[in-house]
């Protein structure tokens, strides 16, 4: 058995791997991920998973619904780390099965992954505790810079973490961004990573935080026609239903950590597309509660004031 | 680690825990309290709070059938916390609008045709302190007749007593309920839960709504109910309500750290923060 293989054994256990292994890791991948286009081709069939969020049994339990990789071949929307305990694991599973199996499994950059997000959001915290320093972290932060920004499957779904931007209207603008650098705070790059789809705007509308934009049905139906696309498929929202359609079929939002942050109660899906792109969810619930090792349900009683 | 209760403990105080049903909660001294837990609302559900509240924007996380509710038997009187209250406070209170510090920025990118602003609150910012009515069973064999009103608080001098609050009395009754939580699209928090604990001689709750944003503000409103168990026939109940508010900017001059790292805990910070405002009420229930 080689060392990644080893290495994939023992993560699939929730078990961390050394730093020094950490580093190896990330080197190889990076001169994997480095060669991938803002807009990867994919090749059906293929599974689509959104968010994780570091909820590792959770995954496992995704895993089972959908099939081991490289049996299946995956799809993941980025927002791998933060919120949950095991962003760590869940993480350098991923990674090290994008090396083992370049071919299976296609990892794209969510708006987590990032050096600034995950600084408040919980994995350089976890990094922090599990290892004693942010060396880990800062590994895995620069990979980040090298995953992909979207992808294409079969030429026909667009899929990306986030959504569109007002400064994109060709999948050939995507390919021209130099991705190579933390997320920026605004244009292309940050649009694609953050941007949700809104119901009561047509056109395009502005948060009320003022940064971040949300696109309405018609932006969403002139981008799938001008670029000869069935529909997109994105993550980055939390849906109760684990997917959800919007604009006439023409986005779907997949959504694949269940009860999310251990208290939502939401079931959570994957898209299955077949050699001919039909189309099936997979709607998974969270992984049994003695079997994920998160804290229990009930907080210990506290003399609060 | 569901943590029991010393059953010693409960029968001292004469007490008991409600049991049936899935139920959660305790009988004492008249008053039943209960926390009710489930899934957050499904879309469909969403929809329907939606239109009630005339808002297209709720928070991501609403808890709509979570609640805790303190109700005194013998006087009908019904304290209750939940989301759907919370946020017709968020409503109408409708403050405007917080702008994120890359907003800054975003001022000067090329704006996009047919731009649409949108400018709700997406703090949900809410004055809720909590609901109450008068619920009286006319019959109790026959479909319940509820007659309603409002409870009338007044304005008082008293304070909650925090010392016997600290006693380490046993607690008999413990839980926390989350009402609704935002994650203003990871640009902070907004979270709205209460908690609540019953000793032997009171209960105590807090509820409280935490918001962080990022790098611009932090706002913590709480709102602490108090009722002694004593001899009195009618309990008093008393009710301290406590907004704390500041800008990053305001605590970076005063010498605190400014990344938000070093905000996730809002019993920490809270002496940090400036009070706003601050009130103390009481609430007695007449048989």
């Amino acid at each position: 058995m080689s060392d990644l293989d080893r290495q994939i054994e023992q993560l699939k256990k929730c078990e961390p791997l050394k730093e020094s292994e950490v580093k190896a890791l990330c080197l190889k991948a990076m001169e994997i991920l480095v060669e991938e286009s803002n807009v990867q081709r994919v090749d059906a069939p293929v599974t689509i998973c959104g968010d994780i969020h570091g909820q590792f049994y959770d995954m496992k339990e995704l895993f089972k619904v959908g099939g081991d990789c490289p049996k299946t071949n995956y799809l993941f929307l980025g927002d791998f780390v933060d919120r949950g305990f095991y962003s760590v694991e869940t993480f350098l599973l991923l990674l090290a099965l994008k090396v083992r199996y370049p071919d299976r499994i296609t990892l794209i950059r969510g708006n987590h992954e990032s050096r600034q997000i995950t600084q408040v959001y919980g994995f350089y915290d976890e990094c922090l505790r599990k290892y004693g320093s942010v060396n880990v972290w800062r590994y895995c932060t620069d990979i980040f810079d090298y995953l992909s920004l979207s992808a294409l499957i079969e030429n026909k779904i667009f899929s990306v973490h986030g959504g569109l931007s007002p400064a994109i209207s060709t999948l050939d603008q995507i390919r021209t961004i130099d991705r190579k650098q933390e997320v920026p705070h605004d244009g292309a790059m940050c649009d694609l990573l953050w941007s949700d789809p809104e119901d009561i705007v047509d056109g395009w509308g502005l948060s009320p935080r003022g940064a971040g934009f949300l696109f309405g049905g018609t932006v969403v139906n002139s981008f799938n026609h001008s670029n000869n696309i069935d529909y997109i498929c994105r993550a980055h929202q939390l849906v109760m239903e684990g997917y959800k359609w919007m604009f006439n079929n023409q986005i779907v939002t997949v959504w694949s950590a269940p009860n999310y942050c251990y208290r939502c109660g939401n079931v959570a899906a994957i898209l299955v597309l077949d050699e001919n792109l039909n189309k099936q969810f997979r709607v998974f619930e969270a992984a049994p509660q003695e079997s994920r090792g998160a804290p229990a349900k009930k907080p210990p009683p506290d003399y609060f004031l | 680690m569901e943590v029991k209760v010393d059953e010693n403990d409960l029968k001292a105080a004469g007490a008991e825990l409600l049991t049936g049903d899935g139920r959660h909660g305790i009988c004492i001294h008249g008053w039943e309290i209960e926390t009710l837990k489930r899934s957050i609302l499904k879309s469909s559900t969403a929809q329907e709070w939606e239109q009630k509240l005339q808002t297209s924007h709720l928070p991501e996380m609403v808890f709509g059938e979570n609640s805790l509710i303190l109700k005194h038997v013998k006087s009908g009187t019904k304290l209750y916390f939940n989301a759907f209250d919370a946020l017709s406070g968020w409503k109408q209170e409708a403050l405007p609008p917080v702008e994120v510090p890359a907003a800054a920025q975003w001022k000067f990118r090329s704006k996009p045709s047919q731009q649409v602003i949108l400018d709700y609150d997406y703090t949900f910012t809410t004055p809720y302190c909590g609901s109450g009515t008068i619920e009286i069973d006319k019959d109790k064999d026959a479909s319940i007749a509820e007659e309603q009103c409002n409870l009338k608080w007044k304005d008082c001098e008293d304070k909650i007593d925090v010392v016997a609050l600290a006693s380490k009395e046993p607690i008999l009754f413990y839980d926390e309920v989350i009402l609704y939580e935002d994650e203003l699209a990871d640009n902070g928090v907004s979270l709205l839960t209460v908690k609540v604990r019953v000793m032997p001689s009171s209960w105590f709750l807090l509820l409280r709504f935490w918001l962080r944003v990022d790098g611009v503000l932090i706002r913590l409103r709480d709102t602490r109910l108090h009722c002694m168990f004593g001899g009195a026939e009618n309990p008093v109940i008393l009710r301290e309500t406590c907004w704390r508010e500041s800008t990053f900017e305001a605590l970076s001059t005063k010498g605190h750290p400014i990344d938000s790292g070093a905000y996730s805990d809002p019993s920490i910070i809270s002496p940090k923060l400036p009070v706003v405002m601050h009130k103390t009420q009481k609430l007695t229930t007449s048989a």
